[in-house]
């Protein structure tokens, strides 16, 4: 044995002796709390048998580290395995023979020592073959990682308090309402709040990385989690103002890029954003100056600190200050290189990154709303097509007797192993002769026609409905679509609800689809318009999350307003409305 | 017209609302049926009114000719281009431009592709150049000879190969016929960081380099990066002094300035593996050995995502070879930083005219890419688009971009860096006009001016797709010593030559008339029907079993429908296509089955790698997906309270869009532990507990596909549903029953609620299996973007994806659908065992 795999050794064995602590602590609260309900011997009993199995455990777990040179300390020792996938096979195979034929020594009836004995050897075998696989492909070896946590007082502490106190708050609750129910869903509950917080992290991550200034995406300090924005003051530009006027009937912002002698102007227009870029002739005279906003700075002028504001970017990079304070030095201006000033900068959202992002979608995107709705029609009308046209087939398919039912379903089975990819481009042809092509026809159309996968599903559901509902209903003499949709359909609900979710996820996470056969914006549904984004802006992380972040919003709210009809029902009413 | 279709909607509602009113034919009332779903009308009369909604189309007062270009798009960093296409309109008042980005022209043919084959070609396309005879020899796009030829003398916009470089020309043109117009012309050249070279001028004089000047040669830069990179303790990067394939150089740089050619002259022989690109290769290995191994290298580069954060400008990397394109990033995001300009250094032999370079004219030698405009194959207004494309490319049109753009820049405080052109004249007359302030600016645009002339090109040969993945692809190989060089190289020269070989044999197989598998499939169809009609009214049944039998027809008859139309017939075409050799634009071939063989014979490693990726994922991420589920919903199922929140937060990572979840889960594992979520953590907690540094995620071969499982474990949500579903459809009789017998949870779980759930289990199973092995658009959107492999050392390349990339990058459409009955036989096969074994634990209901 080597010193690492002892050291594994220990360090099993130490975790082994915190999991037998936690579980003293908890029946030592019990039985200090004296609960009624239980027989106290039975409790000090399993007390004991904790405490020492612990203390063993630790023991072990502290002793053999020493043993293999490598001493514990004041740490929480870890290990990893380093193991090809196939070696993990065969762990995971070994471990099953051992499970199998301890069930089998355990077991009451012969039949079931038969049964298990047999899977030990099956599991057996297979492991066998595994290690034949790995000796085969020469990838024999193992890794051992050696670590631990350290655990400094505050750490030490800490964690005692945390895992004790927890205990023991169940423990206390679990004999003050004299029930499981209650311990358990504190329990829950905790691991509910931990698993959320993992869960809800990458969202958080999404939606703080949305309003960072661009020069907070990477810090040497790790994570910015907290965004912060320039302060900006308005400045009239008396060279190159921006100006106001009228456009279409639109009160535009914009600059004045080229001026005639007759007195036109070409402006080229900032606001608003939906026509940002697009430029337009009009008279001088019909335009009004308005302040710019412009950055506000900190500089180190004539030796002291001040406060500024960007007057002007120069071509070289070099920035013109006027400053605003202390007030000896107020409007004297001076040129900075740009690592010399500081933007003065507060917490805050930067909501800019939104409206950026919407002023580089195409122009007839209209600001993203024509995406929306394509994911909308599409989705829709795919959940309705599915859910029609999967019901009714399911249902024909597990309810119904009819000459070459088994194999007609065996049909659909295997169409449901067919690969997308095998039908992929003959499909592409036949939408095409049919004009379809940049239209989100091929995308719905074919949810009418039934899916396997949901019927397949469906049919499970069906399946599961006592007989004796639908022989009620044929001997009052329903036909059998009225039995469908009167009986059986209600009954189904629930499973009808999940499948409608999976086909709006499925609808509005439609990649390949539009990637194939939508070709103009105008068609576009939301998800592949991010794909063609991101092609686009990759560069600037703060927009292409915002961007992201509008693409979710739609959908997250659709599920809350939705989610009554979609989840509720699966999990109020059960399987099947038993 | 938005307006009536708003109206249309309204009426459209009005219309439900008096029908669910009235009595349904099926003597059901609709609106019993529905109205506990009227908030689901809200939600069909919402999309109706939205699809009203739209851009507000303006009758025009004349109607316009539109022009669609693919490759343009509107961003404040084109503002040049968009100038030209204004000025273009204003010149042509009756056509409207519409212009759009589509990822075309990038190294994503499938979107040209399919609107070449579905017949909505965009008229004018910019693509990227050395792909221009892959597409042309399969006659995608039309020559311009004829247009050129015509024009000549009467308009002088129109492009003509003496104002041009011979190069880029020469790369547009295919046997002969020019297919498109060169735009842009980038060339490489090396930049070095002048500030780090003086702070190490000490060290490095006393290895005997000049700090003042860049390296000229292979060994020089090797000897400066051996100077100038500094590592941490623990091994990873802190500095590197030269990276061989950071900034844009790859093989081909290299190899071209060892005069190694990939194509033998006449266009029918793959010449990669000559000893030169293996000294090529061999140079890369060395530069990346300096910083400690490539996946080391690949781990630090990927650090710095974005512009403002590129390792160069940041000082993070001290040499590298780039475009042209850099000095605007340069100029907009490190205007301070100090930097100089030389050709890209050349083995040492070349540079000192010795040994095989004797002879040799040219000292430095760069390799020259860019776009061309060309016209693809449908376009419905040829005349139109070749008018645009002598607009854009002239050098007025040209000039006028460039000075828009400036105006642009300078109204933003920013200096304008004009960009390279493939036409000689207007790079030369912008190099005059717009020649930047700042002279080390300067000096680089003109560094690349003085390069252009001694630009290589890629081969122009029809197998440009391919000889381009597999020359990344040997290279990744070597570089993360999977192979030698000389092995690498080898194997990528038998890959594209097995590309050359099918090409020049196709006139030895038989050309195939398309009609046959649609008559096969209507022949098979009809068969089918008549062979049912036949057989069921010679059947024996009673009048109910008739009737009924009848009714479950028509009941499944929608999917009868759908299966003929779209799954059978369609798969018969597949098995057809799969004899044969069909890119889609030519008539196929038929070939046997010479495709099959190639799956397991030439194309076997490839293959193989594809299915064992997918059974990894299946294998790791399927069951642990499960179990993350199930650990869910028996958490929600005991916490009552808090139910509805929590639910919706698991379930959330499920229903955003993939594409959603991708691009933020590239940012999520962004190997930079200052920027990505996942290695922040690490980097406090595994790091200094295990000593393990944070591992390169999506860009290490070592862990892609742990990053693909982690982020598959995230949406473990979607199963949670049905889950809890099923747990509530536990009986609870059953729970309490055994807990009279004094079972305890941990044997109620494994007793009662693990076989009462069996059918999900198993139904959950068998759907994450297929879905594995069909994974495809996680690894698209996620992958590195590296054009060659998918994924570092094409460890996220999954069956599907291969299918995708043959069929649609290397128009192999029949090898593609060999493919896709490969997958369908290992499916079905799968598939089927589980059924089997699932007889033993699966516990259904209805079944006793």
């Amino acid at each position: 044995m080597t010193p690492n795999l002892l050291y594994a050794v220990g360090t099993l064995a130490t975790w082994a002796g915190i999991v037998f602590a936690l579980r003293s602590v908890y029946f030592l609260v019990r039985v200090l709390m004296k609960s009624p309900s239980d027989s106290a011997a039975r409790l000090q009993g399993s007390l004991a048998s904790s405490a020492i199995v612990g203390a063993i455990c630790f023991v072990v777990g502290v002793a053999v580290p020493v043993a293999a040179n490598q001493p514990i300390g004041l740490r929480l020792p870890l290990v990893w395995f380093v193991l090809p996938l196939a070696g993990w096979f065969v762990v995971f195979g070994l471990f099953l023979v051992f499970a199998r034929l301890f069930q089998a020594w355990m077991a009451i009836s012969p039949e079931d020592r038969k049964q298990k004995t047999g899977a030990a050897g099956v599991w057996f075998g297979l492991s066998v073959l595994g290690l034949l696989f790995l000796q085969g492909t020469g990838q024999m070896s193992y890794e051992v990682i050696t670590g631990g946590i350290p655990l400094t007082p505050t750490v030490l502490g800490g964690l005692l308090l945390l895992s004790v106190g927890t205990m023991a708050v169940i423990a206390v609750s679990e004999s003050a309402a004299r029930s499981r129910g209650i311990a358990k869903s504190v329990a829950a509950q905790l691991a509910l709040i931990a698993g959320s917080v993992v869960f809800g992290l990458p969202f958080a991550f999404l939606v703080i990385t949305s309003f960072k200034e661009d020069r907070d995406m990477s810090s040497a300090n790790g994570i910015v989690w907290i965004p912060k924005v320039s302060e900006t003051v308005p400045y009239m530009d008396p060279k190159e103002p921006l100006y106001e006027g009228q456009h279409n009937g639109q009160t535009i912002q914009g600059e004045v890029i080229e001026s005639r002698p007759d007195g036109t102007v070409k402006v080229d227009i900032f606001k608003p954003l939906a026509i940002r870029g697009t430029t337009f002739e009009t008279r001088m005279s019909d335009l009004k100056p308005v302040p710019r906003m412009v950055n506000l700075v900190s500089v180190t002028f004539q030796g002291k600190p001040a406060k500024g504001m960007v007057v002007s970017d120069l071509d070289d990079g070099r920035k013109v200050v006027r400053m605003l304070e202390p007030a000896s030095v107020k409007d004297k201006e001076q040129t900075f290189n740009a690592s010399a000033v500081e933007n003065i900068r507060h917490e805050g959202l930067r909501w800019e990154n939104y409206t950026e992002a919407i002023s580089f979608l195409p122009p007839e995107a209209a600001g993203g709303l024509v995406y929306l709705r394509n994911s909308l029609i599409l989705v829709v009308f795919s959940v309705l097509g599915t859910i029609l046209s999967s019901s009714l087939v399911a249902y024909a398919f597990s309810r119904m007797r009819f000459p070459g039912r088994d194999g007609l379903f065996a049909l659909v089975l295997s169409t449901m192993m067919l690969p997308a990819a095998v039908t992929m481009l003959p499909q592409f042809l036949i939408f095409r002769s049919l004009g379809w092509i940049d239209t989100l026809l091929p995308l719905w159309v074919p949810a009418f026609f039934g899916s396997a996968f949901n019927i397949f599903l469906l049919r499970q559901f069906f399946k599961q409905i006592p007989m004796e509902l639908e022989d009620a209903s044929k001997i009052d003499g329903c036909t059998y679509l009225r039995t469908f949709w009167e009986i059986m359909l209600p009954q189904i609900k629930p499973a009808l609800a999940v499948i409608a979710v999976w086909t709006f996820v499925g609808a509005w996470n439609n990649f390949m689809g539009p990637l194939i056969y939508v070709n103009s914006p105008e068609n576009m549904p939301i998800s592949y318009a991010l794909n063609l984004f991101r092609g686009e802006r990759s560069g600037e992380p703060g927009m292409l999350m915002a961007f992201t972040t509008l693409t979710v919003l739609p959908v997250l709210g659709l599920f809350f307003f939705a989610q009554k009809y979609f989840i509720e029902g699966v999990t109020l009413s059960g399987l099947g409305g038993r | 017209m938005g307006q009536r279709r708003g109206a249309q909607s309204v009426e459209w509602t009005r219309r439900i609302r008096i029908l669910s009113q009235i009595s349904h034919p099926f003597g059901v009332e609709l609106r019993t049926v529905l109205s506990p779903n009227n908030r689901l009308f809200a939600l069909i009369a919402l999309v109706l009114a939205l699809a009203g909604l739209g851009p507000a189309q303006e009758a025009p007062a004349k109607p316009k000719r539109d022009l669609v270009i693919w490759g343009y798009a509107f961003t404040p960093d084109t503002k040049g281009q968009e100038a030209v296409i204004r000025e273009f309109e204003r010149r042509n008042p009756d056509i409207r431009v519409r212009a759009l980005g589509m990822g075309a022209g990038n190294m994503d043919p499938q979107k040209l592709m399919t609107s070449i084959v579905g017949n909505v070609a965009p008229d004018v396309i910019s693509q990227d150049r050395f792909s221009i005879s892959d597409w042309a020899s399969r006659g995608a796009f039309r020559p311009l000879d004829d247009m050129i030829e015509r024009d000549k003398n009467s308009d002088p916009l129109t492009p003509v190969p003496s104002q041009y470089y011979p190069a880029p020309w020469a790369e547009a043109t295919y046997e002969g016929k020019v297919y498109g117009i060169p735009t842009s012309a980038d060339n490489r050249i090396l930049y070095w960081n002048r500030g780090i070279f003086r702070q190490k001028a000490a060290e490095l004089r006393a290895a005997g380099l000049d700090p003042d000047r860049p390296p000229r040669t292979w060994n020089e830069v090797l000897a400066y990066s051996k100077v100038i990179t500094e590592k941490n303790p623990d091994g990873t990067l802190k500095r590197a002094g030269f990276m061989p394939n950071f900034g844009n150089s790859w093989l081909y740089m290299y190899a071209f300035q060892m005069n190694a050619d990939f194509m033998s002259k006449d266009g029918r022989r793959c010449t990669m593996d000559t000893p030169a690109a293996e000294t090529a290769l061999q140079f890369m290995i060395d530069g990346y050995e300096i910083l400690g191994g490539y996946e080391r290298a690949k781990a630090f580069e990927s650090g710095f995502l974005g512009k403002e954060n590129d390792a160069f400008i940041v000082g993070k990397v001290a040499m590298k070879i780039d475009g042209d394109w850099i000095i605007n990033d340069l100029s907009r995001y490190g205007p301070n930083l100090d930097f100089g300009v030389g050709p890209a250094p050349v083995p040492d032999d070349r540079y000192y005219h010795r040994g095989a370079f004797a002879n040799e004219k040219d000292t430095f030698i760069t390799w020259m890419g860019g776009y061309s405009l060309a016209i693809p194959k449908g376009a419905r207004n040829v005349e139109d688009g070749w008018r645009f494309i002598k607009w854009a490319t002239s050098t007025e049109g040209r000039m006028l971009e460039m000075e828009e753009q400036r105006k642009w820049e300078r109204r933003r405080g920013r200096a304008f860096i004009p960009r390279q052109a493939g036409s000689r004249e207007a790079n030369e007359m912008a190099y005059v006009k717009f020649k930047p302030g700042d002279p080390k600016f300067a000096a680089a645009v003109k560094m690349h001016l003085d390069m252009a002339k001694f630009g290589k090109i890629r081969p122009a040969t029809f197998v440009g797709q391919t000889l381009w993945s597999e020359h990344a692809r040997a290279m990744e190989t070597a570089l993360y010593k999977k192979d030698t060089p000389k092995g690498a190289l080898t194997k990528a020269q038998i890959a594209v030559q097995r590309e050359l070989d099918a090409f020049f044999e196709r006139d030895k197989y038989p050309t195939l008339d398309l009609s046959i598998p649609a008559k096969i499939s209507l022949g098979v169809t009809l068969l089918l029907i008549g062979g049912f009609l036949f057989w069921f009214s010679r059947l024996k049944l009673g009048r109910l079993e008739r009737s009924e039998a009848k009714w479950a027809y028509l009941f499944i008859s929608p999917w009868l429908l759908g299966f003929f139309v779209l799954t059978l017939g369609p798969m018969l075409a597949s098995l057809f296509f799969s004899f044969t050799q069909y890119d889609v634009l030519n008539e196929a071939r038929w070939v046997g089955f010479r495709n099959y063989q190639d799956m397991f014979g030439a194309d076997k490693e490839l293959v193989m790698k594809a299915l064992q990726n997918a059974f990894y994922l299946a294998a790791i991420g399927v069951p642990l997906g499960l179990a993350t589920g199930l650990a869910i919903a028996i958490l929600l199922n005991t916490a009552a309270r808090g139910m509805r929140f929590y639910r919706t937060f698991f379930y959330m990572p499920a229903i955003v869009p993939l594409v959603a979840s991708a691009v933020l889960w590239i940012w999520v594992l962004t190997p930079d532990a200052n920027k990505g979520l996942i290695n922040s953590f690490w980097q406090v907690t595994i790091t200094p507990w295990m000593n393990v540094p944070p591992p390169g995620w999506l860009q290490s071969a070592d862990w892609s596909k742990s990053a693909l499982i982690l982020m598959g474990v995230w949406g473990a949500g979607s199963g949670m549903v049905l889950w809890l579903a099923g747990l509530k459809g536990v009986p609870s009789s059953l729970y309490e029953a055994s807990s009279i017998d004094g079972a305890n949870p941990n044997r109620q779980f494994w007793a009662i609620t693990l076989p009462q759930l069996s059918p999900i289990v198993f139904f959950n199973a068998v759907m994450g299996f297929i879905g594995a092995m069909q994974e495809f658009d996680r690894m698209y959107i996620m992958k590195p973007s590296n054009e060659g492999t998918v994924g570092p050392d094409d460890t996220m390349l999954t069956p599907v994806y291969h299918l995708f990339k043959n069929g649609f990058a290397f128009f192999k459409m029949g090898y593609a659908s060999a493919l896709a009955w490969m997958i369908f036989a290992i499916i079905l096969l799968l598939t089927f065992t589980q059924f089997r074994l699932s007889k033993q634990w699966v516990h259904y209901e209805a079944d006793k």
